[in-house]
């Protein structure tokens, strides 16, 4: 019988190597189904869905028509999505285009003190959000930016930076310096070797990079919830506010969380196999 | 006119002793093809990489076509590089990699794809200027790498071993396009490489470099016939010449084994006057031979080659045991563990206690 | 050993070795100017917070009811150590992030071993075991503590039920290790795809000479995949660990902030701006959360390369 190559399936016929697969889609399935079942929980009534499970029902709509409907006194769903789209969006894209030259800095044409650089990166983020918030509301509130969304385009960046910066630097270090020796002696400007030469390389890390910023950013709660009380919230917050003691709520909260993690989950569906690239790349050095 | 000159350079990485080109004074002519060869670590690329700017010249100066380019940064030193790993920029096609310098200088496009097209033609790279560099076999990534320094019409070319990642009859078939290319554009030519068969089919002149010094530069014809020192005499040549150690002492005279060693009135005349020490004498296997008479040895490796033979044979020599290679012509009856005896069929190399050549 | 001769041709080779010197000098200010950016840009947004912080820390600041701010000197920090809730929200904070890092990398490691293979749909079974990770901290809380741990009509109790078990109520009986249990649930994907990329990134030709050589399946796993992976298992712990220490939106929403689940940013919030007011306090906790970190990040790289090195040496 054919062996495979792979280590796992080493010395083992066919029927362990079936048994194998089985477990793996077993496995597969009981990760996924918390979040199956949340979505599935988003297209029941809230009579079946806050009592004795049910399995077998009519899908309906309701749910998601409900929490996506102007509230008054409650941020639409369609604000709440925008202002977190945008954020997001744009705290990212300020994140890569500081951290692109950045980690050139500290790879291709490297600082002398470029380990010192780094560490001190990741330290910023020793200090956890929930520890400094003090001071940041201190300061947002001075210069006005509470409850605006320049405060957590600003805080988000600050957070990713590291990330960002130790991620990209290990997908410029991929970069054989040949090349770049050869763009140099080619009469390339630094600008023109980065562009030319080094960000066409290294897209795949820059996607799996600024993917993953999306992912915490957009997912980000606490300092949502702190700096932007009503104006400018962000669908984390939003979300929660569908817990309630008084009435049943998960059918109602499972619609409002399937429609608030389908961004970035459908994000990273999409580019997972860059991920993948991106984090081995990232892994190594 | 694009002559080169090294003068005094140096180069000392931070952090240690040893320079790594040790005050290196070269000479090289418009239009001439110079290989640069020697050992891992001999320098030579640093050398050429002082040349081309990728290195930091610590001292002295480097001047192309009569210019100080010393603190010149590479793209002001009208140069071009072709790399081991040829360095094609992945993300372009080869018209693009061959256009990109152009491109940087502020060339319109069509002024370029005329220039690419040029360089393409003389390579046989026409079929391929859409291709990225993937898609191309070893041999054409080699030619690619070549057009894209043609493109540039520079003063001096710059190669750093490009032939060391073809395999061998390739390596073999495209240094002689090589040499004929470089002898029709006339372009200034400076050439690493570790394999000296290369440099002396290629070169016009070789230098041969050792821990960062300059040994010898010459004609390979003279570097053959008349190495400099010890290092040279053993590094140049394939096989390899025999190098013995001697030692000679007043009554003892030159002696191989129990051969008399025969050296040129002058080499015998400067022995005179240099005294007793430890020598070493040279002889490259063609200019030993094997028959009746001689030095009695006993055969332990015979390679035949079929054009020629190189039989490696055991003699005892200032009574310890020592093998030699000796070569014979064609195909040979000569077997292992044959008792044979070695003779020289010319006058000897000798080289001093210190290594140097002795006589001149 | 070379031997410096002092000639006038030397002396203008020093001249021009000067001059090298000096371009070199410029050269290296160059390659910073592309850092600045980010690197002032970060210095702002987290030193000044965190310059405010110590400040803070070294007075005596309570809002409610609100008091002059004083200078205090270094007795929140003593203060600290001896108030036995403080002490407890760092063991909290040590055993939740040690055993969250710890099943998630284990798991993780497992899951990329059974997705490193070859078969029908393995794209489709990584993108679902990749979703959890995707899925909002806040979402995830009080999706499991709703539908899965819920003690009457969540899916876990639901399943055990059909087994004949009683029901369990998780998050009152266990909150910590609720807690812990939906941080591993979220953070094996990260893992999961960290070490896949560790284990592709293997070179066939060493795997198949231990195969030829006779290795077991074991064998080869523990003596050349594991210090392969070396490099990446310390990156998802050192990655894992930074992230893991701060987690608070998970304890909100699945304990609300139970005792037995406080960590040090949770004891830190409640101190200060969740209801204590005592900023002086609360910014010290900060403080110190700080040197925790630092310690904790270190000292879970050591203890992973000590075991896989104790490993190789057996």
């Amino acid at each position: 019988m054919s062996e495979s190559t792979d280590v796992a399936d080493f010395g083992s016929n066919r029927f362990v190597r079936a048994l194998l697969s089985a477990s793996t889609y077993l496995l597969g399935f009981i990760f996924f189904f918390p979040v199956l079942w949340m979505v599935l929980n988003g297209f029941k009534t809230e009579d079946q869905a806050n009592g004795t499970p049910v399995f077998f029902f009519q899908p309906t709509l309701d749910q998601f028509r409900l929490v996506t409907e102007s509230i008054p006194g409650r941020s639409s769903f369609g604000e709440v999505i925008i202002n977190s789209f945008v954020i997001v969006l744009v705290s990212t894209m300020i994140a890569m285009i500081l951290a692109v030259p950045a980690a050139f800095a500290l790879s291709i044409r490297p600082v002398t003190k470029w380990r010192d650089v780094l560490f001190f990166f990741i330290s910023t983020k020793f200090l956890p959000v929930v520890a400094g918030i003090l001071p940041v509301y201190i300061i947002a509130r001075e210069f006005e930016l509470l409850n605006t969304r320049w405060s957590l385009i600003i805080m988000y960046t600050a957070l990713n930076l590291p990330l960002a910066v130790w991620m990209l630097r290990s997908f410029f270090q991929e970069v054989p310096s040949e090349l770049i020796e050869a763009a140099r002696i080619d009469g390339a400007s630094l600008r023109s070797q980065l562009t030319s030469i080094v960000l066409p390389i290294v897209a795949p890390g820059l996607a799996a990079t600024g993917l993953l910023c999306f992912i915490f950013a957009w997912n980000e709660f606490f300092l949502s919830l702190q700096l932007n009380t009503s104006d400018a919230q962000t669908a984390s917050v939003w979300v929660t506010g569908f817990e309630s003691q008084r009435e049943d709520f998960i059918a109602k909260l499972s619609a409002a969380s399937t429609l608030v993690v389908l961004p970035v989950v459908v994000a990273g569906w999409v580019a997972q196999k860059r991920m993948i690239r991106g984090l081995a790349m990232g892994a190594i050095k | 006119m694009a002559e080169v000159k090294f003068d005094e350079a140096c180069r000392i990485y931070p952090g240690t002793d040893e320079p790594a080109v040790d005050r290196l004074n070269l000479d090289i002519g418009d239009g001439e093809l110079l290989v640069l060869v020697g050992p891992s670590g001999s320098g030579k690329s640093t050398a050429l990489r002082m040349l081309a700017g990728l290195e930091w010249i610590d001292r002295g100066s480097v001047y192309i076509n009569g210019k100080d380019v010393t603190l010149s940064p590479p793209q002001d030193r009208d140069i071009a590089m072709v790399f081991q790993n040829y360095a094609l920029y992945p993300s372009m096609t080869v018209a693009q990699n061959m256009g990109f310098a152009l491109k940087q200088q502020g060339i319109p496009k069509a002024e370029r794809m005329k220039q690419v097209r040029e360089a393409a033609r003389i390579l046989d790279l026409e079929p391929f200027l859409d291709r990225k560099p993937k898609n191309l076999s070893g041999g054409q990534r080699q030619r690619v790498a070549m057009g894209r320094a043609i493109v540039r019409s520079p003063q001096v070319f710059l190669m750093d071993e490009p032939l060391s990642n073809l395999d061998a009859k390739l390596r073999v078939q495209t240094r002689t396009e090589l040499a004929d290319l470089q002898a029709r554009l006339g372009v200034t030519t400076v050439y690493v490489t570790h394999d000296q068969v290369e440099a002396l089919t290629m070169g016009h002149r070789v230098a041969v470099l050792n821990f960062g010094v300059l040994q010898q530069v010459d004609t390979p014809a003279i570097l053959y016939s008349r190495p400099k020192n010890r290092f040279v005499a053993g590094f140049i040549g394939s096989p390899a010449m025999n190098l013995i150690d001697v030692d000679v002492s007043g009554d003892r005279g030159l002696k191989l084994g129990d051969l008399d060693v025969p050296l040129s009135p002058e080499v015998a005349a400067a022995l005179e006057t240099s005294g007793p020490g430890k020598y070493t004498v040279g002889v490259r296997p063609e200019h030993l031979q094997i028959g009746t008479e001689g030095t009695p040895g006993e055969v332990s490796v015979v390679e035949e080659l079929g054009s020629e033979s190189f039989v490696h044979v055991a003699i005892t020599h200032q009574r310890e045991p020592l093998n030699i290679e000796v070569r014979a012509e064609g195909e040979t009856t000569i077997q292992r563990g044959d008792n044979v005896h070695v003779a020289f069929r010319g006058p000897a190399h000798l080289f001093a206690p210190d290594g140097e050549r002795v006589g001149d | 050993m070379q031997v410096e001769e002092q000639t006038s041709s030397d002396a203008a080779s020093m001249a021009r070795s000067d001059a090298v010197k000096k371009m070199e000098k410029r050269e290296a200010w160059s390659r910073r100017i592309p850092l600045l950016p980010a690197l002032v840009f970060v210095i702002l947004i987290t030193q000044i917070p965190f310059i405010l912080s110590i400040f803070y820390s070294l007075t005596e600041w309570t809002v409610n009811p609100p008091r002059p701010r004083t200078f205090e000197g270094f007795e929140n920090y003593t203060f600290a150590f001896g108030d036995r809730f403080f002490r407890e929200a760092a063991w909290v904070t040590a055993k939740m992030t040690f055993w969250a890092v710890f099943l998630s990398v284990l798991f993780g490691l497992g899951m990329a071993i059974l997705l490193d293979r070859k078969f029908r749909g393995v794209g489709f079974v990584r993108t679902l075991v990749l979703t959890p990770f995707l899925v909002m901290p806040v979402v995830a809380s009080l999706v499991w503590k709703t539908q899965m741990f819920d003690a009457s009509f969540g899916m876990i109790n639901w399943f055990t039920g059909q087994l004949g078990l009683e029901p369990f109520e998780f998050v009152s009986k266990q909150p910590l290790w609720s807690v812990i249990g939906v941080l591993v649930w979220q953070w094996t994907p990260f893992m999961m795809l960290i070490l896949l990329a560790g284990l592709q990134s293997q070179s066939t030709s060493v795997l198949e000479a231990a195969r030829v050589d006779g290795a077991t399946k074991w064998g080869i796993f523990r003596q050349i995949t594991l210090p392969h992976l070396r490099n990446y298992i310390e990156l998802c712990a050192l990655l894992g660990t930074i992230y893991l220490i701060q987690v608070f939106d998970h304890i909100v929403g699945l304990t609300g902030g139970v005792s037995s689940t406080i960590n040090l940013p949770f004891f830190v919030f409640r101190t200060s701006i969740g209801g204590g007011w005592r900023f002086g306090e609360a910014s010290a906790y900060s403080i110190l959360v700080v040197i925790v970190t630092i310690i904790f990040a270190t000292f879970g790289l050591r203890v992973l390369s000590g075991l896989l090195e104790g490993e190789d040496a057996a």
